[in-house]
């Protein structure tokens, strides 16, 4: 055991550094939870890395960039204080702090981005009880359950990245950044929702399709990683199908870059099928042709 | 806590640069976090450079840098309701996961970089020789190219991949065709150096 100790705490400066890969960082960290020696070093050598960083020459970003993230933001919800995430939980839960925002997980998985981090994700902080001054001296943010750091993190990257391409058809630029803007906040609803629930799906081709819905809401978003591009004349439209038949739901190209997601049109009822199928150009009121995914709520 | 805090120790310290921002990184990301955008907007002005320029020397392309600063960034926002000055200084907390996030970013993208592991090392320290703008920021460097001058070669350059190039254990370790074992070690002693030197404690 004590091999194993004098193990992690020879790869503390690698941890600061950023040099240990996930399953290292993510077993490090468990290990600092336990050993206040090697949390105390590691704050210590993590802080010393910042020095490394400050001495790096400052770039101003093209201003651009700073529009485009005050827009996001004023549309962004931020996590709630950690106090109150853990008075709303179980205090038996370990996973107390990270419980609440947990089923946004499948989601950063889909985003496929960089915030996406199993390591973080599994990483929480122990439950067992600290006296104030050891809060203080030993707790850092790296020792804190950062599962819903992550995962929103994804789930608005996803937003960033999918978010406008989904559903150009047709519309002006104005009409469509708001319908972005739309959809973005309905998306987050969704994920936000106490009854949200998920279908993870494999597409003919060999997309991965995430569907998530809430029956609150009676909304469902669709997300799908690596959809294929169609012709000009074609375009993806999705369908809710219930024992009346199926209702259009939405049009949707693929994303150029990352994954293709949209809120479906309409209200979801209890128990229906969701499908996507392939239809000309403007989409058609009746699928035309064989989904390509279906997705069960019921 | 860390000494080696510019903004906050520095303000009114260095008189020559204009702009000295009023209002600490500090006190900006308490406030980002009850849902101040105004607050935000100013942190964004103050750390934005210094983020910008970190994920740059990482990742080098320009719209990658910009894509994964705004991830940082909008991160920030969502999370400052996390931040706790008392387990740590906002400007740590910022380039903590600024450095974390373009690592990730740069594992992501492979392909070039296994080439670069395959050829060696390039230049990966930071640009001591530049002139920089800001007196705050050259004596930065002077201090950082002092400590790191204290290093032996190994752990110096075990350092620089591993920091301003985003270069896992094991890549540092065929990079420099020294165990990965002894890579740790070299990183371990080699920021246990640094922050003696530095005088970086908590």
């Amino acid at each position: 055991m004590n091999d194993r100790n004098d193990d992690f705490a020879a790869q503390s400066g690698a941890y600061a550094l950023n040099a240990l890969s996930p399953e290292e960082r993510e077993a490090f960290e468990k290990h600092l939870a336990s050993s206040s020696e090697t949390r105390t070093e590691t704050t210590e050598l993590s802080d010393t890395a910042v020095a490394l960083g400050l001495a790096v020459d400052p770039v101003t970003p093209p201003p651009a960039l700073k529009n485009n993230l005050m827009a996001l933001i004023a549309q962004t919800p931020q996590l709630p204080r950690e106090a109150d995430v853990v008075a709303e939980s179980d205090a038996d839960s370990v996973d107390a702090a990270s419980a609440p925002m947990s089923h946004v997980t499948p989601l950063a998985a889909s985003a496929a981005l960089a915030a996406d981090d199993p390591a973080e994700q599994s990483s929480t902080a122990p439950a067992a009880p600290a006296t104030p001054a050891q809060t203080k001296a030993q707790a850092r943010w790296f020792t804190r359950p950062a599962t819903a750091l992550a995962a929103v993190a994804a789930a608005v990257a996803l937003v960033v990245a999918g978010g406008v391409v989904a559903d150009s058809i047709g519309r002006s630029s104005i009409e469509q950044s708001s319908f972005a803007s739309q959809q973005a906040d309905q998306l987050a609803a969704i994920n936000a929702a106490s009854d949200s629930q998920r279908l993870v799906s494999t597409v003919a081709g060999g997309a991965t399709a995430t569907f998530v819905w809430s029956g609150e809401l009676a909304t469902s978003a669709l997300i799908v990683d690596g959809l294929e591009a169609l012709p000009a004349d074609q375009v993806y439209e999705l369908w809710y199908i219930d024992d009346s038949g199926a209702r259009p739901a939405g049009l949707m190209d693929a994303a150029e870059d990352g994954p293709t997601w949209r809120v479906l049109d309409g209200d979801m009822g209890a128990g229906d099928v969701v499908g996507v199928t392939i239809e000309p150009k403007g989409g058609s009121d009746a699928p035309t042709t064989d989904p390509i995914v279906v997705f069960e709520s019921a | 806590m860390l000494v080696l805090m510019p903004r906050e120790a520095d303000v009114g310290v260095t008189p020559e640069e204009p702009g000295v921002p009023a209002t600490s990184p500090q006190d900006l990301l308490e406030r980002v976090a009850t849902g101040d955008q105004a607050a935000f907007s100013e942190l964004y002005d103050q750390m934005a450079p210094r983020v910008f320029g970190l994920v740059k020397r990482l990742l080098r392309d320009h719209s990658q840098s910009e894509e994964v600063t705004q991830e940082i960034f909008l991160e920030i926002w969502q999370t400052a309701t996390r931040f706790d000055s008392n387990r740590g200084a906002a400007v740590s907390w910022i380039l903590t996961m600024a450095h974390r996030r373009t690592v990730d970013r740069v594992r992501a993208s492979q392909s070039s970089r296994d080439r670069d592991v395959r050829i060696g090392i390039r230049d990966h320290n930071p640009d001591y020789d530049h002139v920089s703008e800001t007196i705050e920021v050259r004596l930065e460097h002077e201090r950082v190219e002092k400590a790191m001058s204290r290093l032996t070669e190994l752990q110096r350059q075990a350092v620089s991949l591993a920091y301003y190039g985003g270069y896992s254990h094991s890549e540092v370790a065929t990079m420099l065709k020294v165990p990965v074992g002894t890579v740790k070690t070299r990183l371990r002693d080699g920021m246990i150096r640094l922050r003696d030197e530095m005088g970086v404690a908590s």
